[in-house]
């Protein structure tokens, strides 16, 4: 019923869906009020790092665990608009089995119990992405196998739970560039074999690496430069011919990484016929950047300098920087400002903020509400989710 | 008279493009004559394989680059009735590094074995697309980098516009001065009129950028990083008031339109597909 509905939404509407990363609770909160109040169905994309079933600790956000996250979006949800998806399920994708050095057998079986809380909490998109392997990269072969036995699990006990979903496949590289079209059709046609000998429902979305890159606050990617990038197949090249692919093995195409690309190329999405897009960092960094924006307008120079602190602390920013990066400490808090949101620290500090505010008449909230809302409309409007 | 016209375009680098000439004549010399036109070059840094010297002060001052540059080439091929004497020409920028081998003759035979190709582009190392051309092998595409074409004469004459040849038109539209998406243009012209553009892995070419990277100065150019700024801004406005079109993305879908449509009336050529 899911991928009808999906199916039929968008060959109804020629649109790209928007996959919403939940960087925070306000954002949570953004996506369900715009899909509700815009009448569109989105996917909230949860990566195991933001919300994990409660052995793992949960996830940086919110400090939700998977139940928690789950409940909140279904009673929220008025119109059940949001789909519940896991994003980058699989062994090693939560950070406790990496720093527990975990064996293959025993981090299968603890991707496996996360997946297991996914479908309890209603999680109807699982995403098995078993790339990540501490002790080597795996070959595709390999990655094949764990995603054959992690589905066949997802599904069984999908089965014995009455619950409904579909699936996500397709490895994570967050190289900017392309991955080669025999590859995606080794993936699709082994795919496509081990569901029909196993009479288990083809998956509904591949991960597609289309040109897509994030590093600190811009896309770096081929897809969005008008030049060639040297190396890779021309973007021009490759996204019509992953979506012929695509389209051959009547499997939605999921983009990754689609944060900060240009208002043009977020509009040439439905145009090319990108099924699904994923944004996650650029909701986030618009909460941090309209928290400083509220800082230094409001001239909170101490609690300024405590968020900037805190999320330079925090080491997080560090992933995201280019090699040759300028990035000094105000431009660090905005790139990983979403990490600390649900530290002691912050929530303090977060309520000074609002105490100010409320004395004006204003509400912290609505605010941030509002700044993610507006970068959210802009791929809303330009994936055709709604007609501007 | 051998059947490959040479063009090769220099801008105040006479080394290098005496070198790429040279490589030319040595592998290539009994199947191509070489023509060098000089983009504007100051006159003193003329190539010793110089054929045409534009002198204007536009010329002078701002290159030709590729469209007005070819153009002017193949224009004063044409007035001089040499034209039809080539069945190919092969269009070369001064950067443009081959191995030390014959390419021509190979080229001249895939060209012989494909009598749909219009414009066939040997592969550069350091493009995505050779892994999707087998070794050794040829495959059609809507989008090639213009480092190295040979164009088939035939193609040139369904496609090119022989009222008043010059700089400014011929195979190449001129108001394209930098030629952002000019060869995407050609090549859609090309599966309009059933002519296909290829790559082949069976030679390969390489852009030195190094040239234009560290030398801007020597070649009287703008900088690297201004002259792509210029040639992306300038495109798109060439392209808004040429086609109505406002990303390189419709260009591409363009291209892919007729690229398609090639293949519905010559399904023979399936298996050269991408």
């Amino acid at each position: 019923m899911i991928r009808y509905k999906i199916e039929r939404y968008l060959t109804k509407n020629r649109c790209t869906m928007l996959g919403v990363g939940p960087m925070s609770k306000n954002c949570v909160d953004a996506a369900i009020e715009l899909a509700n109040e815009l009448d569109i169905p989105m996917m909230l994309i949860a990566s195991r790092r933001q919300i994990d079933a409660g052995q793992f600790g949960g996830g940086y956000v919110n400090n939700w665990t998977t139940e928690e996250f789950g409940k909140y979006v279904v009673d929220n949800d008025r119109k059940g608009r949001i789909i519940l998806a896991r994003d980058h399920g699989g062994p090693w994708q939560n950070d406790m089995e990496k720093i527990d050095c975990l064996s293959l057998r025993r981090a299968m079986a603890s991707a496996k119990e996360s997946f297991l809380e996914d479908i309890k909490a209603d999680f109807q998109v699982i995403h098995i992405d078993p790339s990540v392997d501490p002790y080597g990269v795996p070959k595709v072969d390999e990655v094949l196998e764990r995603i054959f036995e992690l589905y066949d699990f997802c599904w069984r006990e999908a089965q014995s739970l009455g619950k409904e979903i579909i699936f996500e496949i397709g490895t994570e590289e967050q190289s900017g560039g392309t991955n080669t079209t025999q590859e995606l059709e080794y993936v699709l046609k082994e795919m496509e074999l081990f569901c029909s000998r196993n009479r288990l429902p083809s998956p509904s979305f591949i991960v597609v690496q289309t040109g897509t890159k994030v590093m600190e606050m811009r896309n770096v990617g081929s897809f969005d430069s008008p030049l060639r990038v040297s190396n890779e197949l021309a973007a021009e090249i490759q996204v019509p011919k992953m979506i012929e692919l695509c389209n051959k093995y009547k499997i939605f195409m999921k983009e990754h990484n689609a944060d900060y690309l240009s208002s043009e190329a977020i509009a040439w999405h439905p145009r090319l016929g990108i099924h699904s897009a994923n944004v996650a960092p650029e909701f986030g960094v618009a909460e941090s950047k309209e928290i400083m924006r509220i800082l230094r307008d409001e001239n909170l120079v101490s609690l300024e300098e405590s968020f900037v602190g805190l999320a330079v602390e925090s080491g997080k920013w560090n992933k995201w920087l280019t090699p040759d990066s300028s990035a000094g400490d105000f431009e660090k808090a905005c790139i990983c400002g979403h990490y600390v949101f649900a530290t002691n620290e912050f929530i303090e500090l977060k309520n000074d903020i609002a105490m100010h505010l409320q004395a004006k008449g204003l509400v912290l909230d609505d605010m941030l509400k509002y700044a993610i809302k507006q970068s959210m409309l802009r791929y809303i409007k330009g994936f055709r989710l709604v007609r501007s | 008279m051998k059947n490959v016209a040479s063009i090769v375009l220099n801008r105040n680098l006479p080394d290098v493009t005496n070198s790429l000439c040279e490589n030319l004549e040595k592998y290539n010399g009994d199947m191509t004559d070489i023509f060098v036109v000089e983009a504007g070059s100051d006159d003193d840094k003329l190539s010793r394989y110089s054929s045409w010297h534009a002198t204007w002060p536009e010329a002078r001052s701002g290159g030709l680059r590729v469209p007005r540059g070819f153009n002017y080439g193949l224009a004063n091929l044409y007035k001089q009735g040499d034209f039809e004497n080539y069945d190919y020409f092969l269009l070369l920028t001064n950067d443009t590094e081959f191995s030390e081998e014959p390419i021509i003759d190979p080229l001249c035979k895939i060209m012989g074995d494909h009598p749909r190709l219009g414009i066939l582009s040997p592969c550069s190392q350091r493009w995505g697309e050779k892994e999707l051309i087998p070794t050794g092998d040829t495959r059609y595409f809507w989008y090639v980098h213009n480092t190295a074409f040979l164009l088939r004469r035939e193609f040139i004459e369904s496609v090119a516009d022989f009222d008043e040849p010059s700089h400014m038109q011929f195979l190449y539209d001129g108001s394209n001065f930098r030629g952002y998406h000019a060869e995407t243009e050609l090549i859609t012209k090309g599966y309009a009129n059933d002519w296909a553009t290829g790559i082949t892995t069976a030679i390969w070419a390489e852009e030195n950028e190094k040239h234009l990277v560290s030398h801007s100065d020597l070649i009287k150019t703008d900088s690297y990083e201004k002259n792509l700024s210029l040639y992306v801004e300038q495109g798109k406005i060439w392209m808004k008031k040429k086609y109505g079109f406002n990303s390189r993305w419709q260009m591409q879908m363009y291209a892919k339109f007729w690229y398609d449509r090639f293949f519905e009336f010559y399904p023979e050529y399936e298996k050269y597909r991408i």
